[in-house]
């Protein structure tokens, strides 16, 4: 394992480290520009009522006549760039083996190595699992550095911080859950990213819709945003423990499934 | 006990028939060729062998154990080198030596610098900026640095120069010598040729030789040139059934011999010849006839 591990470092520590630089300055420039969007947001709401339909949706709460300073703060936990940054970090990760291992040729030295197939998918979780943990803690690295420049009424409180983020961890654990499910199922990487990620735009989409329209709203339990909800976790509290198992425990089934699929499939390069 | 066996392993893609129930033994310290065209089934036959195939239909087994099964037990004794090899970009022979090591848990870097030095390649030399023939020298400093019961080689000379070669050929001798075993496969007869003990040849997924190469000679029809005094002597000879008459040239008879040569030199014995050229066995073109698909009977 300790020989799969140097190989799987060799290959990721860029990508995880420019992720992780990514989402620090992303988080720092987004804490830094808080109050002044906090205070521009009133006036767009007054001016455009159909972006707080999109503000809730985003948010994953209700907003009153006034957008609160703690529901604000969950903006740091939603942008589309912290999302898509996470998300991007699990779906290049977990599409690594076998899809672009057979993608580019080398699954044939990989699985000349006596490791079983199982075993491959073990150190691919692990280093996935740890690398999301880093990737997270510099986002929030950047948040903490910029931080001391906000008013203290926009400011979270840590401990909340650290449930919205166990809540991110879920979500990306699920995101690369159903990642690995698509690579074991996948001879080319570019096919199976684009299909985890069509799988996320139909989730984001999904949970739109589902303010609007009925029969979307009967389906909206199947999207991953609708466990995802930062500003109610920021107001009240309170670990979000139905989201988090749900996320979890879609992550652990799709992983499930993508390893025995790997461990039973045959590896043709050709 | 053979090293390599297979009852009836066949593998089909969809309709097409990748290996249709091959069956081969290899023995402990032989140096056995897989020869067949591109696309005849080789690289099946091996990716069934290594476990990265699942068999459609019967069974393969390495030193007794089941490939599919036991794959990675087996490949802590095997060496592969793959027919299109692909390493990292970030890969060096130091690094490879090292990642290697660690997943079987030896120390190779004494066995990786003596094969590093022996093929001529510069160990902190990285993939990306390495040319064909050097990823391919690196390829097989990975498969053989753990001295493997079981060396199997893809195309291993692709790519390689003449000079390195003969160094693998000569390295691949001394190995068998000391018993190890080789599968090699190649679509090159004249590599088979002076490397190997014995020869299976594989045409549209079906093996349809196994024999050793003293066996194929045997079998390999010579060119016979015989020169009578005249050309009525020539035109009037009786020939016999193991001659084969090509084509006549005034005194001149081209013939394919079949079989032995001793019958032929009996026969010429009586008759009114000045001259006799007889070719060695012709295996080039034993081999052709069997990479042919317009031919059924070789």
């Amino acid at each position: 394992m300790r020989g799969l591990l140097t190989k799987t470092l060799y290959e990721i520590w860029l990508p995880t480290l420019l992720y992780g630089l990514g989402l620090l300055v992303v988080k720092m420039i987004l804490t830094y520009i808080l109050p002044q969007i906090h205070e521009a947001l009133g006036e767009v709401l007054h001016r455009l009522p159909f972006a707080k339909t999109f503000l809730t949706i985003l948010l994953g709460n209700t907003l009153g006549a006034e957008i609160s300073a703690r529901s604000m703060q969950a903006f740091l936990y939603v942008h589309p760039v912290v999302l898509a940054l996470v998300w991007a970090h699990a779906v290049t990760l977990c599409t690594r083996v076998p899809a672009a291992e057979i993608d580019r040729g080398t699954i044939d030295v990989l699985l000349s190595l006596p490791v079983s197939r199982r075993a491959v998918y073990a150190c691919e979780t692990i280093v996935w699992l740890v690398s999301g943990v880093l990737v997270l803690v510099m986002g929030l690295a950047g948040h903490l550095i910029a931080a001391p420049r906000m008013p203290d009424e926009l400011r979270p409180e840590l401990p909340r911080i650290l449930l919205v983020m166990a809540n991110l961890y879920a979500v990306y654990v699920a995101v690369g859950g159903i990642a690995l499910f698509v690579s074991a199922l996948s001879d080319h990487r570019g096919r199976a990213v684009g299909v985890v990620f069509a799988i996320l735009l139909a989730s984001f989409l999904l949970n739109f819709i589902a303010n609007f329209w009925e029969p979307a709203r009967q389906i909206a339990f199947l999207g991953i945003l609708e466990y995802y909800r930062p500003a109610q976790t920021l107001q009240h509290g309170g670990f979000p423990l139905r989201d988090v198992t749900v996320l979890i425990g879609v992550g652990l089934v799709t992983w499930l499934a993508g390893g025995e699929i790997l461990a039973r499939r045959s590896i043709t390069t050709v | 006990m053979s090293i390599i066996a297979t009852q009836q392993l066949s593998k089909r893609y969809g309709r097409r028939m990748g290996l249709d129930a091959a069956d081969l033994h290899v023995g402990e310290g032989e140096i056995f060729g897989f020869l067949g065209a591109n696309g005849a089934g080789k690289t099946t036959a091996i990716r069934l062998l290594l476990g990265f195939l699942r068999p459609s239909h019967g069974r393969a087994t390495i030193f007794g154990l089941d490939c599919w099964r036991d794959s990675a037990r087996i490949k802590r004794d095997v060496g592969y080198l793959p027919g299109d090899l692909r390493l990292y970009p970030w890969l060096t022979a130091q690094r490879a030596l090292r990642i290697v090591g660690r997943v079987r848990g030896l120390d190779l870097r004494a066995a990786g610098a003596e094969l590093a030095k022996r093929f001529q390649l510069e160990t902190d030399l990285r993939v990306r900026r390495m040319s064909r023939g050097t990823r391919q020298k690196l390829g097989l400093i990975m498969a053989l640095a753990h001295k493997p019961r079981l060396l199997v080689l893809d195309e291993p000379t692709s790519g390689l120069d003449p000079v390195m070669q003969g160094i693998l050929a000569s390295y691949l001798r001394e190995l068998a010598s000391a018993g190890h075993t080789v599968f090699f496969s190649s679509h090159t007869l004249r590599e088979v040729e002076t490397l190997c003990d014995r020869v299976a040849v594989v045409r549209q997924g079906r093996v349809i030789a196994d024999e050793t190469l003293q066996a194929l000679r045997s079998r390999a029809r010579r060119t016979v040139e015989l020169v009578f005094a005249d050309e009525a002597a020539a035109t009037g000879a009786a020939m016999p059934e193991f001659l084969h008459v090509r084509h006549r040239e005034g005194h001149r008879v081209h013939c394919e011999l079949e079989g032995p040569a001793a019958p032929l030199v009996r026969w010429a014995a009586q008759q009114p010849l000045t001259d006799v050229t007889i070719s060695p066995p012709d295996l080039e073109t034993l081999f052709r006839k069997f990479y042919d698909v317009s031919l059924d009977e070789v």
